[in-house]
């Protein structure tokens, strides 16, 4: 039982401008299932992706059972008995069951036809063995989340896998459907298969696992066996940095409710959700990926269909169908994909600012752009802002991911926008262009602007907001005031 | 410094002013081998021949500029073409049979807009106005057959509707077509967010634009300008046919393309299109006064059009580098 089925030493692995694993050492023993906890982005998936092959460390060494080995692609894994099941399963949709079993080294018959006969046989016994019925010929289009599971597994077993990880697997799972997971999983676990399993989930951990590992900023924190430890513990051990104090200060006047969400609900995604946003104020969104915090975002900026509940704008009830009437009712959003969603690269800086709202710059009834105005306008918010561009003219591709940022903020300014959803709107930028927008930030809500501020990064949420709501898979967790602020505490509700 | 400054500008101007230089050259040869070239009979009649697939390229340069496609405009032209044409010749209701030839266009134009608009306004999925509006020309081409029964109407009398194809009438709503849709796609917000939507489609719809709104009025204008062109071109040829808008769509097409407007959407327009048809107008014009065969003629045409969009890729990239440096 105790004997070593995997050892990763030393492992170091870095993007442009980040290390996302530093020196990591880990161990997993054989027919253990090991989970692996951290926040978003610290590097669990990296971790993995680099025992499967998808990426090549810099530096260090893998183990499997005390050899030392080379994985250069994913066919090297499989061989040798690594299979990688990832968040989003990695079946080709249009093929059968028994297809995707098969894919790449189909049987042939001895006429060089393919041998769908032996295939459906191998495919039945493999499900057979696992308890699950799953027709071989059933076109993976037309399965559950939790059947296309049950096929990336059974697929690994028929590779004779020994080490199988699942990144996520519960995520589109029901709870039914985890319970039966869970029970292949300990049936796997008899058979002497290894399993590395990456989770959000604390309460899932404690249920199937027998050893837990935690990653934070790319290094491994602590390894240990999952009986004596709580999970306030691995929360602390999550999070673990000091909250930096380096945010600015601001000074801002709380006012009355601007807007008012009351049991906000859409489709499958957010359910009874209740918040209030106050004037002048800053009201963080905590929760990890597929909390549901960016379609709440959109539902209230017209771009998600409410499926239930009233939203309030100053004490009156709106109905907000579209992003255009989003705008007419002086709410902003800064989507969280800058590229694809926030700006228009080929167009220019000046165009990308005055998009939303054309209509002020036009003389007489919308007949008319005031080319001058527009022009003014846009040598203001560089100017205000400090947006760093060559002209007004370049194309917005040519800034840095910092600067065009700021056009999407100058975007929402000219739009006259009184309650801005700013979500993510540090990704991806540098430390100083993030406390440019964090001033930013300060300033407009000291003008009287409120601000819905989604973001990954609790320090910075912990640091910009005056309140925090949680999410949880759709649901509103709680509600943290400034004073009870606490990475723990935001962690707990947000795992739950 | 001075030296490659001034060797970059001579590449630029080159590459910027490619289509006019060229056009010029042609001019210069024609006129130095041909006598009736350079004459203002000619040159009235050049305009006369493009303005109707002038008029279907400039209505069809929204919708381009939007990043979408409306291969439908030809059987556009047609139908309303047999529907005026009919109503002139059997019930003397020229006005009423060029109303109705124009709001045949608008509606089948608003009928492309609905469906595209609905199937593409949420994540994009542009390539497909193009096979929706290629199915929508061969239902209206049929559509066209069984109206007219695949009869050829001839018209004889004089009438309100033949004013539209007589000596500069063709001309004069060329310009007024122009000069409305310079207007439109420069001066106006609706103009502008065109653009913005050619550019991204997705952050056009989270600055709020109302992108399925807009959609539908791209194609319904590229409609319309299209029903214009039939009105004007069975005026001028005094006759309408089922087949009569044939082909016309890629000729309007390829006169906007080469005129600069990129099919990939967010740039362009109105007067580089205007550039466009007339170079294409001139070169066909040119050819056939060369006393050039049919086929070798349309080979050249071929050539002339790959060439025109290979100028304005470079054009481009090589703005893009300068952008960079400076």
């Amino acid at each position: 039982m105790s004997e070593i089925a995997l050892e990763m030493r030393n492992i170091t692995k870095t993007f442009p401008g980040v290390k996302a694993l530093n020196q990591v050492c880990f161990q997993v023993k054989k027919g253990e299932v090991h989970a692996i906890v951290g926040e978003n982005g610290a590097g669990k998936s990296t971790l993995m992706k680099v025992l499967n092959g998808v990426y090549q460390a810099d530096s260090g060494q893998i183990f499997l059972e005390g050899k030392e080995v080379k994985i250069e692609n994913i066919n090297k894994a499989q061989e040798l008995g690594i299979s990688l099941i990832f968040q989003e399963t990695n079946l080709i949709p249009q093929l059968s069951v028994a297809e995707n079993f098969f894919l790449g080294k189909l049987p042939k018959t001895k006429v060089g036809l393919v041998n769908w006969k032996y295939m459906e046989e191998q495919v039945t016994s493999i499900f057979s063995q696992l308890n699950y019925k799953i027709k071989p010929k059933e076109v993976v289009v037309n399965l559950s989340a939790a059947d296309k599971q049950m096929v990336e597994i059974a697929r690994a077993i028929s590779r004779n896998a020994k080490i199988i990880i699942m990144d996520e697997p519960t995520s589109s799972l029901t709870d039914v459907e985890v319970e039966n997971l869970f029970s292949i999983i300990n049936d796997l676990k008899k058979k002497g298969t290894t399993i590395i399993f990456i989770s959000h989930k604390m309460e899932e951990i404690f249920t199937i696992a027998d050893t837990v590992s935690i990653q934070r900023d790319g290094e491994m924190i602590h390894t240990a066996p999952i009986t004596g430890l709580t999970s306030d513990q691995i929360v602390e051990w999550m999070v673990g940095r000091s909250v930096d104090t380096e945010f600015p200060a601001r000074e801002s006047k709380i006012g009355e409710v601007v807007l008012e969400a009351k049991k906000v609900c859409r489709k499958n995604l957010i359910y009874d959700v209740d918040f209030s946003l106050h004037k002048g104020e800053v009201l963080g969104f905590a929760g990890l990926v597929g909390a549901g915090r960016t379609e709440l975002a959109e539902t209230i900026f017209g771009e998600g269909k409410l499926s239930g509940g009233e939203i309030y704008l100053h004490g009156k009830k709106v109905s907000i169908k579209n992003t255009t009437q989003a705008i007419r009712h002086s709410i902003g959003m800064l989507t969280e994909e800058r590229k694809e969603t926030g700006l228009a690269l080929d167009a220019s800086v000046k165009s990308n600012i005055v998009i939303a709202k054309l209509s002020k710059l036009c003389f007489g009834k919308n007949l008319f752009i005031n080319r001058k105005a527009e022009k003014e306008v846009a040598d203001q918010y560089v100017k205000e802002l400090k947006i760093k561009t060559p002209s007004i003219n370049q194309t917005a591709y040519n800034l840095s991911g910092g600067n065009q940022q700021k056009i999407v903020i100058a975007k929402w300014l000219f739009s006259d926008a009184d309650i801005l959803i700013f979500d993510e709107p540090t990704r991806g930028i540098d430390v100083g262009a993030k406390h440019e927008i964090y001033n930013i930030m300060n300033d407009l809500v000291s003008k009287g602007k409120s601000i819905i501020f989604i973001s990954s990064e609790l320090p910075e949420l912990m640091g910009m907001s005056d309140r925090i709501i949680v999410m949880h898979e759709g649901h509103k967790k709680g509600e943290l005031l400034r004073e009870e602020f606490s990475s723990e505490g935001i962690m707990k509700l947000a795992v739950s | 410094m001075t030296e490659k400054g001034k060797k970059l500008d001579i590449v630029q101007v080159l590459l910027n002013y490619g289509l006019i230089i060229a056009l010029c050259i042609i001019i210069v040869i024609v006129s130095i081998s041909t006598e009736n070239f350079l004459t203002v009979r000619n040159i009235i009649n050049i305009l006369r021949q493009v303005a109707p697939t002038g008029i279907m390229a400039l209505g069809v340069v929204a919708v381009i500029v939007a990043g979408h496609m409306d291969l439908s405009i030809s059987s556009t032209v047609t139908m309303s073409g047999v529907v005026c044409v009919s109503y002139v010749k059997y019930l003397q209701a020229d006005v009423k049979g060029i109303c109705l030839a124009l709001l045949t266009g608008a509606g089948i134009g608003l009928l492309n807009g609905a469906i595209i608009a609905n199937i593409t306004s949420k994540k994009g999925r542009k390539g497909e106005s193009f096979i929706i509006t290629y199915g929508m020309q061969a239902a209206i081409a049929a559509a066209a057959l069984l109206y007219t029964n695949g009869i050829y109407m001839n018209l004889q009398e004089k009438s309100l509707h033949s004013f539209f194809g007589k000596g500069y009438v063709p001309i004069i709503i060329f310009v007024l077509t122009t000069v409305i849709l310079e207007y439109v796609m420069k001066c106006t917000p609706f103009g502008q967010s065109i653009y913005y939507i050619g550019s991204n489609e997705a952050a056009a719809r989270m600055s709020g634009i109302n992108v399925k709104r807009n959609t539908m009025i791209i194609f319904t204008i590229s409609g319309f300008f299209a029903a214009v062109a039939g009105v004007v071109l069975t005026s001028r040829v005094g006759a309408a046919s089922s087949t009569s808008g044939n082909g016309l769509e890629l000729d309007a097409i390829a006169a906007v393309v080469v005129g600069g407007t990129a099919l990939s959407g967010g740039k362009g327009g109105v007067m580089k299109t205007v550039l466009g048809v007339i170079v294409m107008g001139v070169l066909s014009n040119a050819l056939r006064l060369l006393n050039i065969d049919t086929y070798p003629q349309m080979m050249i045409r071929g050539v002339i059009i790959i060439l025109a969009v290979l100028l304005d890729v470079f054009a481009t990239q090589f703005k893009a580098k300068g952008g960079a440096k400076a």
